[in-house]
């Protein structure tokens, strides 16, 4: 397929692709914060077992963790501007970006809701009450004893959920946004060098995710400094020694935070 | 001074206290003794509301709730009047032994930090801890953990602390250091309700004793009385279960 391997391409396609990349940390960073929003709301009525939202909680963590990110993004783009018309609302013109994020947030907060959920239900129960028994407020207890400590709990699982978010935002392409991918495949019509633009665009994505792991992974020893940890040579080694619950939750879920 | 009044209490079907009525003075160290299932834990949370009474009363001070009619106010000021040590010592995992001790003195007391942290350092010295304040807890033995937790305690300045066996999970060995602050806080006047299974203990700290078995207070007076002269049955045969036989001959 297209022009004969030219090692060079890779290097001359790396800027090029670099000049989108703003796109796709744009869609990242937009649906991380539309997600995180959407998975405390989603969160807290099945943390709290609130009757009818705890159902529609349920049915939307079915959906969007049961259907595949294409159909979720065709069914937002193109049926949610159809159904809005009915009860007056233009959205024809919204652009394109509108949509995307909206898809990837939602997508990411049925994630983020089960990794909120099973963060903050891992805080063992005895330190909440001894909290209640020294007579702080049930939110002064959540905020300066269970949050800090479910915060550290999430690292791992939000560090796969951001990674995967990232790699997902390649498919934003199908709907005409211009973000990396899309720039890939442009690219690999225009020169016909295909396997060039793909491994440009490999090497960008890995670096990213590179980079984003290698930064969680501080932040969690910096969240974890109060467990006991092994010594520096150790660590160096670390592979799955500690049995604790947090390294165990982050282990079971497969591809992101979900665990059921 | 402490009044519980006709405390109930019933986990669904399972009424598990039935018109429990309980006086502390102040000053006075009450040991609660029973079997497990007898409900004296349920009792001792009871007090700061940790479990929600069906029924009854409760006096702490010159604080009074009604258990039927309590507000979530009224529990918040019951439980700012008395401190609890756990049997899992239940101390904040993300927070050094200072900053366990420092956090109600800053969070519900509102003290500044240079006098929070100045009590709290001196109750830390004052049980043995002087040389661990920043250490974290996982890095503590299970009974400094708890002596930590009884400074923590402490510092809230109580009118009575409830202890909920609080050597209950700690190793053989771990025992006597923990039972030793106990001891010297409760020479200092400090009211306490203590729920354990240390006999010896018992016997030499409580001002009283109360035997409980089946949701109600089966027994209760002087250690001397209780153990030397139980009048009950049931006491009897808790205190032959409990405590060897003296004299065996081998």
């Amino acid at each position: 397929m297209g022009a004969p391997f030219d090692i060079s391409y890779v290097f001359s396609f790396l800027p090029k692709l670099l000049d989108t990349l703003g796109v796709t940390l744009m869609i990242v960073a937009g649906s991380l914060l539309n997600g995180i929003l959407a998975g405390f709301l989603v969160a807290l009525p099945r943390m709290y077992k609130i009757p009818v939202l705890r159902t529609l909680a349920g049915i939307y963590l079915s959906f969007f963790r049961g259907t595949p990110i294409l159909i979720q993004l065709f069914l937002f783009y193109y049926g949610l501007p159809e159904i809005l018309k009915l009860v007056g609302l233009d959205l024809t013109r919204a652009p394109v970006m509108f949509f995307v994020i909206l898809t990837y947030g939602l997508h990411t907060g049925a994630y983020a809701a089960e990794m909120i959920r099973a963060s903050v239900a891992a805080v063992d129960r005895g330190q909440v009450e001894a909290a209640y028994a020294a007579g702080m407020t049930p939110y002064q207890a959540f905020s300066r004893i269970v949050l800090p400590q479910a915060l550290a709990i999430a690292v791992p699982v939000f560090s796969n959920l951001v990674i995967a978010l990232l790699k997902d935002t390649s498919l934003a392409f199908t709907l005409g946004v211009m973000e990396m991918t899309g720039k890939a495949q442009t690219l690999g019509t225009l020169t016909q060098h295909f396997i060039e633009t793909y491994l440009a665009l490999a090497l960008i994505y890995l670096a990213i995710s590179f980079t984003l792991e290698k930064l969680l992974v501080v932040a969690e020893r910096h969240l974890t400094r109060h467990e006991i940890r092994e010594s520096r040579s150790n660590s160096l080694f670390r592979l799955k020694k500690r049995g604790s619950l947090r390294t165990v939750m982050a282990d079971i879920d497969i591809g992101k935070g979900g665990i059921r | 001074m402490i009044a519980l009044n006709q405390i109930s209490k019933s986990f669904g079907r399972h009424q598990v206290l039935e018109n429990i009525s309980l006086t502390v003075n102040t000053g006075e160290v009450v040991v609660i003794l029973g079997p497990s299932g007898s409900g004296k834990t349920t009792l001792l949370r009871c007090v700061n509301y940790l479990e929600k009474p069906g029924s009854g009363e409760i006096a702490v001070g010159d604080f009074k709730v009604n258990c039927a009619q309590a507000r979530r106010s009224d529990i918040l000021q019951l439980r700012r009047k008395t401190a609890m040590v756990f049997q899992q010592y239940n101390l904040f995992r993300h927070k050094t032994a200072l900053e366990n001790v420092m956090e109600a003195l800053l969070v519900v007391k509102k003290i500044s930090f240079a006098e929070a942290r100045k009590r709290s350092v001196a109750l830390l010295e004052k049980v043995g801890l002087g040389a661990k304040l920043d250490e974290y807890p996982s890095r503590l033995s299970g009974g400094q953990q708890q002596r930590v937790g009884i400074a923590r305690a402490l510092a809230l300045e109580p009118e009575v602390i409830l202890f909920d066996e609080p050597t209950s999970a700690l190793d053989p060995e771990l025992v006597g250091e923990v039972l030793e602050v106990i001891r010297s806080i409760a020479r200092e006047g400090i009211t306490m309700i203590v729920v354990t299974h240390e006999m010896g203990f018992a016997r030499d700290v409580a001002n009283r004793v109360v035997f409980m078995d089946g949701g109600v207070i089966v027994e209760e007076g002087t250690p001397d009385d209780v153990f030397q002269r139980p009048k009950e049955e049931r006491t009897k045969q808790f205190l032959r279960r409990i405590t060897p036989e003296a004299n065996y001959t081998i």
